[in-house]
């Protein structure tokens, strides 16, 4: 399907088109070099936009970070230096606490089949999977997040003066900047990490805290758990809930049975055991039990019968 | 209506192009085995240039996510002969928020901070030239005497410099989308016996 010459060709291309545009300050229009490399090929009038795009995409950082001076002199340099040194040390973070300061718990619930994100008053995003119900507490020198059940993703703004802990039971999960997962199980919790280190322990508990980095799962009971290893890939098909997905590579019927099972009063039944173990790969909707069973119908060969609080998939013994 | 050049260069460069990451990454866990996703990227971008004006635009990323999957669709269509997995496909196709999430609010905040790392990002002479004409906003020819050099060294830098970051454009620097491509995730229900 990729045809000659390539599209990053064609992309490395057009940004020389627009640097040279852009540093000279031309006129696109009257450049008859340019319009005739642009009529070459339909695909790099695209090209030449993304990559006159890409130019006013940078300025518009000049445009937030407010006014800069035309030329960093030494004294506007010394200038901006004081500020950030102010800012850095103490200005920034006072003032930033002080607005987002909430000592009142924001209760953050789910029902069956709801996922929602929501961002926190301190930049940090959360991401709640179905039936979940999440307590937050941001306070001046500290933000305790209080997982009651189910499974969230957090990504932590870094702030050092404030550390950012979950607590699932009596696991506790501690973070500054970084991007994880707690899901609750009976007496314990998985933890797994996107991004960065987090560090975790069991309340009441001796023994070392154990530091797990992206890319990594830990599953913390009351005792203490190995660290076990995963490829990002398959922690980000773990995640696929956060797009409200279910992403199968291999799982058995049964077992992609009872991940839709948690998102859905409308409940999979699978009859059969054979079928049951049955692989199966593909990417679906979390609310959308009725296509996975189509999915499985049209590739396996299985029979379906729906109610309205079941479908029921069993094998057709005529395949 | 109608509108000038720069006004959708600049819409394009705040609305569309910093999506650009994600509508890759969604392309590629749903369907990245069946179609070539550089390619679909360069069309969705090609459609926006023969736009006359982007007003009638409301969300950007939403548009820019659709016309992906419209392009994707066709190729799909187009490049295969129509089997009942297409249809599943076509389907997983729909996978797309196309409301605003408060990931984009948090993301806005943090556009300022995206375009320094970008920057921050170049080796160490396209750098400083990037910072004097886009921070400071000095013209090519204020940037080459600053520094003692010609302005032809200034524009091959910043030839070089824009290439460096229209790459990095396109892979995503977000954790929500992992930059390897995530094998196995294909739209076609594959039945896989064992394993």
């Amino acid at each position: 399907m990729t045809s000659s010459p390539s599209a990053r060709q064609i992309d490395d291309e057009a940004a020389d088109w627009a640097a040279r545009i852009d540093g000279r300050g031309l006129d696109a229009a009257h450049e008859p070099k340019l319009q005739a490399w642009l009529a070459g090929d339909p695909r790099r009038a695209g090209a030449f936009l993304r990559a006159q795009a890409a130019i006013s995409l940078l300025d518009r950082g000049r445009a937030l970070a407010g006014a800069e001076p035309a030329v960093p002199t030494p004294r506007a340099a010394t200038r901006r230096a004081l500020i950030v040194g102010i800012g850095g040390a103490g200005l920034a973070a006072s003032v930033g606490t002080a607005m987002v300061w909430a000592a009142r718990p924001q209760r953050l619930d789910t029902r069956l089949g709801e996922v929602r994100r929501v961002p926190l008053a301190d930049g940090s995003l959360v991401a709640i999977n179905t039936r979940t119900a999440l307590e937050v507490i941001l306070k001046p020198s500290s933000r305790q997040i209080t997982l009651r059940r189910g499974e969230a993703w957090f990504q932590v703004a870094k702030d050092v003066h404030r550390p950012f802990v979950v607590a699932a039971g009596r696991v506790r999960v501690r973070a500054v900047g970084t991007a994880f997962s707690v899901r609750r199980r009976d007496g314990g919790a998985d933890v797994m990490v996107t991004e960065g280190v987090v560090e975790t322990w069991v309340d009441g508990e001796a023994g070392p805290r154990q530091r797990v980095a992206a890319g990594c799962k830990i599953l913390l009971a009351d005792a203490v758990a190995p660290i076990v290893a995963e490829s990002p890939s398959e922690i980000e098909r773990s995640l696929a809930w956060r797009n409200g997905e279910i992403a199968l590579d291999g799982e058995t019927l049964g077992e992609a049975a009872s991940q839709f099972n948690r998102y859905n009063s409308r409940q999979i039944l699978i009859d059969d055991p054979v079928l049951a173990q049955e692989r199966f790969v593909g990417l679906f909707r979390t609310n959308e039990p009725e296509s996975f069973a189509a999915a499985v119908v049209a590739t396996i060969g299985a029979r379906v019968s729906e109610d309205e609080r079941t479908i029921r998939l069993s094998r057709d013994h005529l395949s | 209506m109608e509108q000038s050049r720069a006004e959708i260069v600049a819409w394009v460069g705040s609305q569309i192009l910093p999506h650009e990451a994600d509508v890759r990454a969604w392309l590629r866990r749903t369907g990245g085995a069946h179609f070539d996703i550089d390619d679909i990227v360069q069309e969705t971008y090609c459609r926006l240039a023969a736009l006359r004006g982007v007003d009638h635009i409301v969300n950007g990323r939403a548009y820019f996510f659709r016309t992906a999957r419209n392009i994707a669709i066709e190729r799909i269509r187009r490049a295969r002969i129509v089997r009942i997995d297409c249809v599943t496909e076509i389907d997983a196709l729909n996978v797309v928020d196309h409301e605003p999430s408060p990931e984009r609010i948090v993301a806005g905040r943090r556009e300022l901070a995206r375009v320094q790392r970008l920057i921050e990002g170049l080796p160490e002479r396209c750098r400083e030239i990037f910072k004097l004409r886009r921070i400071h906003g000095l013209s090519q020819r204020e940037v080459a005497q600053r520094l003692g050099v010609t302005e032809n060294v200034v524009e091959m830098q910043a030839m070089r410099g824009l290439r460096l970051i229209l790459r990095a454009l396109s892979e995503s620097q977000t954790p929500d989308h992992p930059l390897e491509s995530v094998p196995g995730h294909d739209l076609v229900p594959v039945r896989k016996t064992d394993r």
